[in-house]
Protein backbone atom coordinates (compact mmCIF):
# COMPACT_ATOMS: atom_id res chain seq x y z
CA UNK A 1 0.00 0.00 0.00
CA UNK A 2 2.83 2.44 0.99
CA UNK A 3 4.84 1.71 -2.30
CA UNK A 4 1.33 2.46 -4.49
CA UNK A 5 1.09 5.53 -2.11
CA UNK A 6 4.09 6.60 -3.40
CA UNK A 7 3.59 5.64 -6.56
CA UNK A 8 0.66 7.85 -6.72
CA UNK A 9 2.31 10.70 -5.36
CA UNK A 10 5.17 10.46 -7.75
CA UNK A 11 3.32 10.32 -10.68
CA UNK A 12 0.93 13.16 -9.70
CA UNK A 13 4.49 15.55 -9.11
CA UNK A 14 5.51 14.60 -12.29
CA UNK A 15 2.16 14.76 -14.40
CA UNK A 16 0.80 18.31 -12.56
CA UNK A 17 4.13 20.09 -14.17
CA UNK A 18 3.01 18.74 -17.43
CA UNK A 19 0.11 20.39 -17.39
CA UNK A 20 1.53 23.59 -16.28
CA UNK A 21 3.79 24.19 -18.93
CA UNK A 22 1.61 24.38 -22.08
CA UNK A 23 -1.00 26.96 -22.63
CA UNK A 24 -3.97 26.92 -25.71
CA UNK A 25 -2.94 28.97 -28.28
CA UNK A 26 -5.01 29.95 -31.12
CA UNK A 27 -3.00 31.33 -34.12
CA UNK A 28 -5.35 33.26 -36.90
CA UNK A 29 -4.21 33.64 -40.08
CA UNK A 30 -6.13 35.79 -42.43
CA UNK A 31 -5.58 36.20 -46.27
CA UNK A 32 -6.14 38.71 -48.52
CA UNK A 33 -7.96 38.52 -51.67
CA UNK A 34 -4.94 38.16 -54.06
CA UNK A 35 -6.49 36.34 -56.83
CA UNK A 36 -4.87 33.32 -57.03
CA UNK A 37 -5.61 29.49 -55.99
CA UNK A 38 -4.91 28.30 -52.41
CA UNK A 39 -1.92 29.14 -50.50
CA UNK A 40 0.89 26.99 -49.13
CA UNK A 41 1.33 28.59 -45.52
CA UNK A 42 4.08 27.07 -43.26
CA UNK A 43 4.43 28.10 -39.68
CA UNK A 44 7.34 27.98 -37.42
CA UNK A 45 9.52 28.68 -34.31
CA UNK A 46 13.01 29.96 -34.38
CA UNK A 47 15.06 30.55 -30.97
CA UNK A 48 16.71 33.29 -30.29
CA UNK A 49 19.83 32.96 -32.39
CA UNK A 50 17.58 32.59 -35.20
CA UNK A 51 17.68 28.59 -35.63
CA UNK A 52 15.09 26.81 -36.83
CA UNK A 53 13.07 24.88 -33.41
CA UNK A 54 10.17 23.01 -35.02
CA UNK A 55 6.72 23.29 -37.03
CA UNK A 56 3.50 24.12 -35.88
CA UNK A 57 1.28 23.62 -39.10
CA UNK A 58 1.99 23.07 -42.60
CA UNK A 59 -1.23 24.18 -44.96
CA UNK A 60 -0.94 22.14 -48.25
CA UNK A 61 -0.22 18.57 -48.72
CA UNK A 62 2.09 17.71 -51.60
CA UNK A 63 5.73 17.95 -50.71
CA UNK A 64 7.10 19.02 -54.25
CA UNK A 65 5.54 22.22 -54.13
CA UNK A 66 7.57 23.22 -50.15
CA UNK A 67 10.76 24.36 -51.98
CA UNK A 68 8.54 27.41 -52.67
CA UNK A 69 8.44 27.71 -48.87
CA UNK A 70 12.16 28.70 -49.52
CA UNK A 71 13.26 29.90 -45.70
CA UNK A 72 11.68 26.70 -44.06
CA UNK A 73 12.61 24.70 -46.69
CA UNK A 74 16.08 25.83 -46.38
CA UNK A 75 15.93 25.11 -42.80
CA UNK A 76 14.92 21.62 -43.00
CA UNK A 77 15.41 20.42 -46.35
CA UNK A 78 11.45 19.69 -46.80
CA UNK A 79 11.79 16.86 -44.24
CA UNK A 80 8.46 15.34 -44.14
CA UNK A 81 9.19 14.04 -40.56
CA UNK A 82 8.86 18.18 -39.65
CA UNK A 83 4.96 18.47 -40.35
CA UNK A 84 4.23 14.41 -40.19
CA UNK A 85 0.81 15.15 -38.32
CA UNK A 86 0.09 18.78 -38.20
CA UNK A 87 -0.20 19.33 -42.08
CA UNK A 88 -3.79 19.63 -43.83
CA UNK A 89 -4.87 21.60 -46.59
CA UNK A 90 -3.75 24.58 -48.35
CA UNK A 91 -5.85 27.81 -47.82
CA UNK A 92 -8.15 30.02 -50.67
CA UNK A 93 -7.24 33.41 -50.60
CA UNK A 94 -9.22 35.80 -48.45
CA UNK A 95 -10.33 32.85 -46.10
CA UNK A 96 -8.82 32.67 -42.06
CA UNK A 97 -7.10 29.78 -41.03
CA UNK A 98 -7.25 29.04 -36.71
CA UNK A 99 -5.37 26.52 -35.45
CA UNK A 100 -5.27 26.10 -31.76
CA UNK A 101 -3.22 23.93 -30.20
CA UNK A 102 -1.08 23.26 -26.27
CA UNK A 103 2.23 25.37 -27.00
CA UNK A 104 4.47 25.08 -24.78
CA UNK A 105 5.31 27.81 -22.11
CA UNK A 106 8.22 27.96 -22.30
CA UNK A 107 8.28 29.41 -25.99
CA UNK A 108 6.93 32.92 -24.48
CA UNK A 109 8.97 36.05 -23.44
CA UNK A 110 12.56 33.47 -24.33
CA UNK A 111 13.65 34.78 -27.56
CA UNK A 112 11.32 32.75 -29.89
CA UNK A 113 10.44 33.85 -33.03
CA UNK A 114 7.34 32.71 -35.05
CA UNK A 115 7.40 32.43 -38.98
CA UNK A 116 5.01 32.19 -41.65
CA UNK A 117 6.34 31.62 -45.50
CA UNK A 118 3.59 31.39 -48.08
CA UNK A 119 3.33 30.48 -51.54
CA UNK A 120 0.69 30.38 -54.28
CA UNK A 121 0.47 28.67 -57.41
CA UNK A 122 2.40 30.88 -60.69
CA UNK A 123 2.44 34.04 -58.08
CA UNK A 124 5.57 35.05 -56.22
CA UNK A 125 6.88 32.76 -53.10
CA UNK A 126 6.93 34.78 -49.79
CA UNK A 127 9.24 33.50 -47.41
CA UNK A 128 8.86 35.16 -44.06
CA UNK A 129 6.19 37.04 -44.52
CA UNK A 130 5.04 36.78 -41.07
CA UNK A 131 7.84 37.01 -38.24
CA UNK A 132 6.36 37.93 -34.68
CA UNK A 133 8.42 37.29 -31.54
CA UNK A 134 6.25 34.77 -28.99
CA UNK A 135 5.83 37.52 -26.28
CA UNK A 136 2.52 37.25 -23.86
CA UNK A 137 2.36 41.10 -24.07
CA UNK A 138 1.91 40.60 -27.65
CA UNK A 139 -0.94 38.22 -27.54
CA UNK A 140 -3.76 39.50 -29.06
CA UNK A 141 -2.31 42.39 -31.65
CA UNK A 142 -2.40 41.81 -35.18
CA UNK A 143 0.76 41.40 -37.14
CA UNK A 144 0.31 42.87 -41.22
CA UNK A 145 1.69 40.71 -43.89
CA UNK A 146 3.75 41.48 -46.80
CA UNK A 147 2.08 40.23 -49.66
CA UNK A 148 -0.56 36.96 -48.95
CA UNK A 149 -1.20 37.17 -45.27
CA UNK A 150 -3.76 40.03 -44.46
CA UNK A 151 -3.11 39.73 -40.72
CA UNK A 152 -1.90 37.55 -38.27
CA UNK A 153 -2.73 37.09 -34.79
CA UNK A 154 -2.47 34.72 -31.67
CA UNK A 155 -3.88 34.48 -28.42
CA UNK B 1 16.08 55.83 -67.83
CA UNK B 2 19.73 54.26 -68.00
CA UNK B 3 18.34 52.88 -64.52
CA UNK B 4 15.44 50.81 -66.12
CA UNK B 5 16.82 48.74 -68.71
CA UNK B 6 19.24 46.92 -65.24
CA UNK B 7 15.89 46.68 -63.77
CA UNK B 8 13.95 44.83 -66.94
CA UNK B 9 17.31 42.72 -67.91
CA UNK B 10 17.39 41.51 -63.93
CA UNK B 11 13.78 40.73 -64.10
CA UNK B 12 13.71 39.31 -67.09
CA UNK B 13 16.82 36.96 -66.00
CA UNK B 14 15.11 36.13 -62.60
CA UNK B 15 14.26 32.24 -62.84
CA UNK B 16 10.86 30.97 -63.35
CA UNK B 17 11.17 29.03 -59.77
CA UNK B 18 10.44 32.22 -58.17
CA UNK B 19 6.91 31.20 -58.30
CA UNK B 20 5.20 28.33 -57.18
CA UNK B 21 5.03 26.58 -60.58
CA UNK B 22 5.99 23.12 -61.80
CA UNK B 23 7.57 22.22 -65.04
CA UNK B 24 4.96 18.87 -64.63
CA UNK B 25 1.80 20.93 -65.19
CA UNK B 26 -0.41 20.28 -68.55
CA UNK B 27 -1.90 23.07 -70.29
CA UNK B 28 -5.07 21.64 -72.69
CA UNK B 29 -7.90 23.00 -73.89
CA UNK B 30 -10.94 21.77 -72.35
CA UNK B 31 -12.22 21.03 -76.26
CA UNK B 32 -9.29 18.96 -76.20
CA UNK B 33 -9.71 16.78 -72.67
CA UNK B 34 -10.97 12.90 -73.02
CA UNK B 35 -13.29 11.88 -70.98
CA UNK B 36 -12.68 10.19 -67.68
CA UNK B 37 -13.65 6.84 -69.18
CA UNK B 38 -11.14 7.04 -71.34
CA UNK B 39 -8.87 7.52 -68.28
CA UNK B 40 -10.40 4.18 -66.61
CA UNK B 41 -10.06 2.23 -69.51
CA UNK B 42 -6.56 3.26 -70.28
CA UNK B 43 -5.46 2.26 -66.57
CA UNK B 44 -7.16 -1.25 -67.16
CA UNK B 45 -4.80 -1.78 -70.27
CA UNK B 46 -2.08 -0.89 -68.10
CA UNK B 47 -3.60 -3.66 -65.49
CA UNK B 48 -3.70 -0.72 -63.08
CA UNK B 49 -5.92 -0.49 -60.15
CA UNK B 50 -7.55 2.70 -59.06
CA UNK B 51 -8.26 4.40 -56.07
CA UNK B 52 -8.62 8.11 -57.01
CA UNK B 53 -8.81 10.05 -59.96
CA UNK B 54 -8.70 13.73 -60.19
CA UNK B 55 -7.64 16.60 -61.89
CA UNK B 56 -4.31 18.75 -60.64
CA UNK B 57 -2.21 21.34 -62.15
CA UNK B 58 -4.08 20.57 -65.30
CA UNK B 59 -3.64 17.24 -65.78
CA UNK B 60 -5.49 13.89 -64.99
CA UNK B 61 -3.73 12.25 -61.52
CA UNK B 62 -4.34 9.06 -60.72
CA UNK B 63 -3.59 7.18 -57.22
CA UNK B 64 -3.30 3.09 -57.09
CA UNK B 65 -1.41 0.24 -57.50
CA UNK B 66 0.68 -0.78 -60.92
CA UNK B 67 0.30 -4.64 -62.25
CA UNK B 68 2.60 -5.74 -59.42
CA UNK B 69 0.92 -4.23 -56.43
CA UNK B 70 3.33 -0.92 -56.35
CA UNK B 71 1.46 1.94 -55.30
CA UNK B 72 2.19 5.09 -57.48
CA UNK B 73 0.55 8.39 -58.67
CA UNK B 74 0.82 9.22 -62.20
CA UNK B 75 0.04 12.74 -64.12
CA UNK B 76 -1.46 12.00 -67.76
CA UNK B 77 -1.69 14.38 -69.94
CA UNK B 78 -5.90 14.67 -70.93
CA UNK B 79 -5.68 14.81 -74.21
CA UNK B 80 -3.24 11.49 -74.90
CA UNK B 81 -3.63 9.93 -71.48
CA UNK B 82 0.69 10.03 -71.99
CA UNK B 83 2.45 9.49 -68.78
CA UNK B 84 3.25 12.74 -67.70
CA UNK B 85 5.21 12.12 -64.26
CA UNK B 86 4.95 8.90 -62.41
CA UNK B 87 5.81 8.68 -58.94
CA UNK B 88 6.32 5.27 -56.93
CA UNK B 89 6.22 4.38 -53.67
CA UNK B 90 7.49 6.46 -50.68
CA UNK B 91 9.85 8.95 -52.53
CA UNK B 92 9.21 10.42 -56.55
CA UNK B 93 11.44 9.67 -59.24
CA UNK B 94 12.91 12.92 -58.72
CA UNK B 95 13.86 11.66 -55.42
CA UNK B 96 11.54 14.26 -53.63
CA UNK B 97 10.89 13.54 -49.97
CA UNK B 98 6.90 11.61 -49.51
CA UNK B 99 4.24 14.06 -48.65
CA UNK B 100 3.90 14.08 -44.48
CA UNK B 101 1.32 12.45 -42.82
CA UNK B 102 -2.15 14.57 -42.64
CA UNK B 103 -3.20 15.47 -39.18
CA UNK B 104 -5.01 13.53 -37.32
CA UNK B 105 -3.12 10.32 -38.60
CA UNK B 106 -0.07 10.20 -36.14
CA UNK B 107 0.78 12.30 -33.09
CA UNK B 108 2.50 15.82 -33.62
CA UNK B 109 6.52 15.69 -33.73
CA UNK B 110 8.29 15.64 -30.60
CA UNK B 111 9.92 19.39 -31.43
CA UNK B 112 9.42 20.27 -28.26
CA UNK B 113 6.66 22.78 -28.76
CA UNK B 114 3.77 20.87 -27.89
CA UNK B 115 2.62 20.52 -24.89
CA UNK B 116 0.82 17.19 -26.01
CA UNK B 117 -0.07 14.74 -28.41
CA UNK B 118 -3.06 15.91 -29.60
CA UNK B 119 -3.32 17.39 -32.94
CA UNK B 120 -4.24 20.97 -33.59
CA UNK B 121 -7.73 22.03 -33.78
CA UNK B 122 -7.85 23.45 -37.54
CA UNK B 123 -10.95 25.43 -38.86
CA UNK B 124 -10.76 27.36 -42.06
CA UNK B 125 -13.65 30.20 -42.33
Amino acid sequence: MKSLLATLALTTALTLPGLAMARPVTLTTTLNDYGGDGAYLVLYVTDASGAYVGSLWMAGGKSKYYEHLSDWYAATGGDPAQINGITGASVGAGRKLEITLDLADALFDAGYTLHIDAAVEDMRDSPNEIAVPLTTAGAGTPVPGRRYIASFTYQ
Amino acid sequence: MKKLFPILALAAALPAGAALADDDDCRVPAENWQPREAVMQMATTQGWTVSDLEVDDGCYEIEGRDKDGRRFEAKLDPATLAIVEMERGDDDDNGRAADPAPAGTVAPPPNGLFGSDAPPVVVTK
